[in-house]
């Protein structure tokens, strides 16, 4: 599980590295670049995956309490507050494309939608996981001794959110 | 502290932070003393993850060694390429 967090934290690492040298060379496109995004879509975005986290990490705590129903319900409710990171993503690419904010609207526009359109993938797979250990909690798989499954997709899901709250900060913030 | 307890009051005070860095985007953002800031909201929000979430005092001390200095260096590059954009624009100017 480490090794897949390890080569997670890499890839964006790399991106991370692209950002810096993007912004190095181009200061005012960066500078004036978040006055273009949504700060309301960017403030969502991080209060939905922070919230999903914390559901996540109450249903593991649920678990190891030997309460697999409200491991169930937890991991249900951090579900339901994962998916709103897709849902608030839709809600913002409308209004960025009504605004002419696309592939060609420059170097800072660039850089946001190819790291976060990066980070949404991970997402993805982060919530097709989580259906999956809902459904295996649900099925009974996991128990109070064994639930090593559970504790992975924790791991992955807590470090997309950690990966989340570095690029909110320089796009939507700083610039 | 019971547990439960500690993951509500992590919560509550990511969601704080972000509020606040919220608040600091909608003013002005400019200036060295804007990106300090806004690299201390990051690593304390990034270690109230690591610590509460993640669980990462309980990791082996290599893994742990390895994500806190990625949550710890990012911060610490932000105020840096804040503060030295310039030079690091002359040194990276042959990728570009």
């Amino acid at each position: 599980m480490w090794v897949g967090i390890f080569c997670e934290i890499t890839e964006f690492a790399l991106l991370f590295a692209v950002f810096f040298v993007a912004r190095a060379h181009n200061p005012e496109a960066f500078h004036a670049g978040p006055e273009r995004l949504s700060l309301v879509a960017g403030t969502g975005y991080t209060l939905m995956l922070l919230t999903s986290g914390w559901c996540v990490a109450r249903a593991l705590h649920a678990m190891r309490a030997g309460q697999r129903r409200a491991c169930l319900r937890w991991m249900l409710a951090g579900f339901v507050f994962g998916l709103g990171y897709p849902a608030i993503k839709l809600f913002e690419l409308q209004r960025n494309f009504a605004l002419g904010l696309d592939g060609n609207a420059g170097v800072f526009i660039v850089s946001y939608y190819y790291l976060t359109f990066t980070h949404l993938v991970h997402v993805f797979w982060g919530l097709l996981g989580m259906l999956w250990v809902i459904a295996r909690t649900g099925f009974g798989a996991y128990t109070q001794d064994e639930h090593s499954g559970l504790e992975a997709f924790a791991c992955y899901w807590h470090v997309t959110d950690m990966i989340w709250l570095m690029i909110f900060p320089m796009f939507y913030i700083l610039g | 502290m019971d547990t439960r307890r500690k993951l509500d009051l992590a919560w509550l005070m990511l969601v704080l932070l972000s509020m606040g860095g919220a608040g600091i985007g909608s003013g002005d953002r400019s200036g060295l003393t804007v990106a300090v800031i806004v690299a201390l909201v990051m690593a304390l929000k990034l270690r109230l993850v690591s610590t509460y979430f993640l669980e990462l005092d309980e990791a082996h001390p290599r893994i742990r060694a390895a994500v806190l200095s990625f949550c710890y260096g990012m911060p610490i590059l932000v105020i840096l390429t804040t503060a030295f954009g310039d030079t690091l624009a002359r040194l990276t100017g042959a990728l570009i």
